[in-house]
Parts: structure tokens; C-alpha cells; sequence
């Protein structure tokens, strides 16, 4: 599903910020990837969501070289791409119900047929009464959970999550994994960046560790003790 | 904003009828006025190259399938060498006809030359003989003048064709100039509604980005550009176009442009050239919108 062949990146001109990274994320599975500030977390994500190309190394997406799809093939693959950006990225002028949308907007699903899927995602991300709200009235923990229903309401193959929890309240932290849990559970392939040790801990799962520009596979334990 | 009731209409639509890019209303009426002065000239110039197209056939057709033979005689010779020249004419090929005209005939021509009915006794009236041309398979004038000079019946051939091509000539030329400004009308809207949906396109970087990653194809946000453009330069080539009309009805100074282009009297016509403009101005501001689009979007990558 994803797989990162001795993968190098930089931004034009900036200094190298992944290096001979190589990873595999089996379709179905359900994997975390954490570093410090700066370590590259977002970069490796937006590679995925291919808005960034590897300068070196090869990423297959889906059994595809990204580097060989087209504009329209990269819109394609976008829509099996859920993605909870670290920054939201929510349009201003748009209510939080047409935000959680968008996905299904630009597929060219009517608005007929969706209504129900996104009055219930907004539900269940607590956000039931402030469907017609806009996100400048939105708090920084309001934006982000509009910003993972909009992730998830198209039910794509793949979800990825910068800092899905970063703006949220435990409780509410909790919510949101189990959420993408249960996205899991019904087959999809949940990527989640954070830096949160303790909310990743919890999860018996498998963790990439971005340090130096690259990843050094292990649970935190095994990295701790080394 | 929303109260926090619960009571939120459960069959309330999510898709508002607010538009996915935020256009901005101020330069919407920009480009408006920008298509509505456009399409006002675009008017003009569309019946100026019509009305000449349609003045330089009326004059060629007019005078084509004409010639008129002088003969330069004294009195008592003007007979013999009509006949001759009739004779010549007669038997040339791609001439139909030769028929001398009348003293009545040739005073009735120059009349508007000489005022009132002149008297030909007093001028040395050359004997003049109108020539039926075969509209397919004129002569050359310099082959009939040279069979003329042969027989040297002192006799001039004229087809008027210097004088034809002449006003051709100039018909087709202003003809030509109001194609090219009607072309050029028509480019001023085209590259009007590129710069302005590029400009639009920098505002709205961040909602395309989105749309982008949200899965839209290039072809969705240009669909949203093309679509608002394709409205504004309708309305705008209505509003133009609907004033220019309103000028060649109204304005006594533009009754010769409307008698050369009788089908502007047609019952028909107006509401169907209107529409067509109205169209045309929305096509071509759709079509510049979608170019600009797409070109900005590779562009960027
Ligand atoms: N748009 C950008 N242009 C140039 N450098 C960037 C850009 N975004 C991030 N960086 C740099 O790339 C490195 C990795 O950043 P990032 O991927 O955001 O790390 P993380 O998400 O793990 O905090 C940092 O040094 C950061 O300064
Ligand atoms: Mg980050």
C-alpha cells in the first residue's frame, strides 16, 4: 500500500530533511510515526498526500511510482487519501458543515447524498450545533475535530493524521484515536505523526521513530533503553 | 451565529448557495463594465464590416456586366463609325450586347452633370454605345480597346474598371478594418477575463490548494471559474450589446448603416443577433477563464 525505497527529501534549496528512509505500511495496518519537532513528521506525510515529491529513493502509492502520476491521477488518488492536516488547512468562508464536505464536493457526490454522512460526522465529533458555523468562531480543538471529520467522511483507504490530538483535551484525544481505530477495524490504513509519546504508548502498535532525517524502527521502549 | 438549541432543522442543507472560491463582488462589476464597453463596440463593429461587405457588392454588382464605348466622330462621320464599332462589339467574345444610345439617351445622362436638359447642339456630343458584358466571361478591356484601335474606329472602351476597383477596393478595406477591430474587441475580453481570473486565482491560492487536496481535478476549479465568468460576460455582452441596438434604432445619424443592412429589419433578427451576441460574450469569457485556469494550475504544479 505504502512503501518508501531509501527515500530522500529536501525543500528547494534548504539542507536534506529525510534521508534513506525506508518503510512499508501494509494495507489494513495501523502504524504511528513520531520524532521531535522538526524531525520531518509533516514532510514524510506530505509526500504521501503528494503534495511534495521524494528528491531521491522511490515512494509506491497504491503500486504506483508517485512520481509518475499525472495532475488527474493525483486528484484521484487524493480521494483515497484521508488526511487531518497539522495546520487544519478548513476554508474560512465556508460553514464547518461544507468544510467536512469538501471531499465529497469536489468527487461530484450531490449534496442530497452526503447530507446524512456529514450531519452524522459532525455529530460524532461533537460538533453537532456548530454545523453552520464558520472556523473563524471555531476554537483551535473545534477546528481540528471538523478538520478529522472532513478526513474520514469520504471513507477513504488511507488516513493520515499530522498532530491529529495536538489542540484537543484528553478526553477528546481519546475520542479521536478511537475513532481512527475503528476506521482501522473497518480495513482502512491509518498513518498518525505525533510527537505525544504517552497518547502513543497506550497503543500496542507499530511506531516509526524520525531521527536524524531518518527512521529507526522500534517501539519507544527498545529506543529508550538504547 | 447558531444557538446552541438542538432544535437545528434536521432536513437543513449543508451546501449553502455561497460559492466554494469567495469572488470578490467589486471585480465582478469590473469585468462587467469591461465586457458590456466591449461588446457595445463589438456592436459597431460587426455592422460596419457587415454594411460594407453588403455596399462594396451592391456598387461591383451594380456596375459589373457594364462598359460604354466612346466615339469621338464629326457629325457626318458619327454614323459609319458607330456601326463599325457596333459591328466590332458584336463580334467579340464575352460581350452579349451593343446598342448605340440615342441623342435623348445621352442627354438624359449627362443631365445631372449639366443641370436642367442641355442643349446638345452646342456641345460636340460624342456618340455612346452601351456594352453588355457576360458576367461570367468579361472581356479584357485591352483586347476590346485593341480591336477598336485596328480598325481605327477612334473609339475609347471603358468598363469601368478602375472606378469599380477602385470603390471595391476601399469598401473591402474598411470592411477589413471593422473585422479586425471586431477581432480585436473580442481578444480585449478574452484577455481581460484571463488577467482577471488570474489575479483572482492569487487571492484564492489557499481555497485551490485545498480544493486540490481535497481530491478536485483542475477541471472542477476551472468548471467554477468558467461558470461565473461564462454569466458576468453574458451579462455584460447583454448590457452592451442591448445598448448598441438601442443606438442603431434610435440615432438618426445610423439610419444609413441600418439601410445596408436590411436584415436588421427583419421581425426575427434583433432578438436572434442579440441572443447570439449575448452567447458569443459568454463563450469567449468562459473560454479565457478556463485558459487562464489552466494555465495557472501547471504553472503552480
Ligand atoms: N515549507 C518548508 N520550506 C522549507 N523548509 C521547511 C518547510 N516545512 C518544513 N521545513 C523544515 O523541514 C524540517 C522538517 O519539518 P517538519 O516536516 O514540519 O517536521 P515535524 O512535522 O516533524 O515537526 C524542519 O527543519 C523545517 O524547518
Ligand atoms: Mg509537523
Amino acid at each position: 500500500m505504502i512503501q518508501f525505497e531509501n527515500v530522500g527529501f529536501r525543500y528547494k534549496r534548504g539542507p536534506e530533511v529525510l534521508q534513506n528512509v525506508d518503510l512499508e505500511i501494509p494495507a489494513g495496518s495501523f502504524q504511528f510515526i513520531t520524532g521531535a519537532s522538526g524531525a520531518g513528521k509533516s514532510s514524510l506525510l506530505r509526500m504521501l498526500y503528494l503534495d511534495a515529491e521524494p528528491s531521491s529513493g522511490r515512494i509506491s502509492l497504491f503500486g504506483r511510482d508517485v512520481t509518475t502520476l499525472t495532475r488527474d491521477e493525483i486528484a484521484w488518488f487524493r480521494r483515497r487519501i484521508g488526511v487531518v492536516f497539522q495546520d487544519f488547512r478548513l476554508l474560512d468562508h465556508l460553514s464547518a458543515a461544507e468544510n467536512v464536505a469538501l471531499p465529497l464536493t469536489v468527487a461530484g457526490v450531490r449534496e442530497s447524498a452526503y447530507r446524512d454522512n456529514v450531519t452524522e460526522m459532525l455529530h460524532w465529533v461533537g460538533l453537532g450545533d456548530k454545523m453552520d458555523v464558520r472556523p473563524p468562531e471555531l476554537s483551535g480543538g473545534e477546528k481540528q475535530r471538523v478538520a478529522i471529520a472532513r478526513a474520514v467522511v469520504a471513507s477513504p483507504d488511507i488516513i493520515l493524521a499530522d498532530e491529529p490530538t495536538g489542540s484537543v483535551d484528553p478526553a477528546m484525544a481519546e475520542r479521536i484515536m478511537a475513532l481512527f481505530v475503528e476506521m482501522n477495524r473497518l480495513g482502512k490504513t491509518v498513518l498518525v505523526a505525533s510527537h505525544d509519546l504517552a497518547m502513543i504508548e497506550q497503543h500496542k502498535l507499530p511506531i516509526n521513530t524520525l531521527q536524524g532525517g531518518t527512521v529507526v524502527v522500534g517501539t519507544p521502549k527498545k529506543r529508550r533503553s538504547a | 451565529m447558531t444557538t446552541d438549541t438542538g432544535t437545528a432543522p434536521a432536513t437543513s442543507t449543508i451546501r449553502s448557495k455561497g460559492a466554494l472560491i469567495p469572488f470578490q463582488a467589486s471585480s465582478g462589476g469590473v469585468m462587467l463594465l469591461i465586457v458590456a464597453a466591449m461588446a457595445f463596440l463589438a456592436c459597431f463593429a460587426l455592422a460596419g464590416a457587415l454594411a460594407t461587405t453588403r455596399i462594396a457588392a451592391t456598387w461591383t454588382d451594380g456596375l459589373a456586366g457594364q462598359a460604354t464605348v466612346r466615339v469621338d466622330a464629326t457629325e457626318d462621320d458619327r454614323a459609319r463609325r458607330i456601326s463599325l464599332v457596333l459591328d466590332i462589339l458584336r463580334d467579340t467574345e464575352g460581350i452579349v450586347d451593343a446598342r448605340a444610345l440615342s441623342e435623348r439617351d445621352v442627354a438624359d445622362l449627362l443631365t445631372p452633370w449639366f443641370g436642367g436638359t442641355p442643349d446638345l447642339g452646342e456641345l460636340p456630343a460624342p456618340g455612346i454605345v452601351a456594352v453588355t458584358l457576360d458576367p461570367l466571361d468579361e472581356p479584357d478591356p485591352s483586347v476590346v480597346q485593341a480591336r477598336l484601335d485596328g480598325a481605327s474606329a477612334g473609339a475609347i472602351y471603358d468598363d469601368h474598371g478602375r472606378w469599380r476597383n477602385r470603390a471595391a477596393r476601399a469598401a473591402r478595406a474598411i470592411g477589413s478594418l471593422s473585422w479586425w477591430a471586431l477581432g480585436l474587441t473580442i481578444a480585449a475580453i478574452a484577455g481581460a477575463v484571463f488577467l482577471v481570473v488570474s489575479i483572482a486565482m492569487s487571492a484564492h491560492r489557499g481555497t485551490i490548494e485545498a480544493l486540490r487536496l481535497s481530491g478536485a481535478e483542475d477541471r472542477f476549479v476551472a468548471n467554477l471559474y468558467q461558470k461565473r465568468f461564462f454569466w458576468l460576460g453574458g451579462l455584460g455582452g447583454l448590457i452592451g450589446s442591448g445598448l448598441a441596438f438601442a443606438a442603431f434604432a434610435g440615432l438618426d445619424a445610423l439610419a444609413s448603416v441600418r439601410a445596408a443592412l436590411p436584415m436588421l429589419d427583419a421581425p426575427y433578427y434583433w432578438p436572434l443577433a442579440w441572443a447570439g451576441i449575448v452567447i458569443a460574450c459568454g463563450g469567449i469569457a468562459l473560454l479565457a477563464a478556463r485558459l487562464a485556469v489552466m494555465t495557472t494550475l501547471r504553472h503552480r504544479g
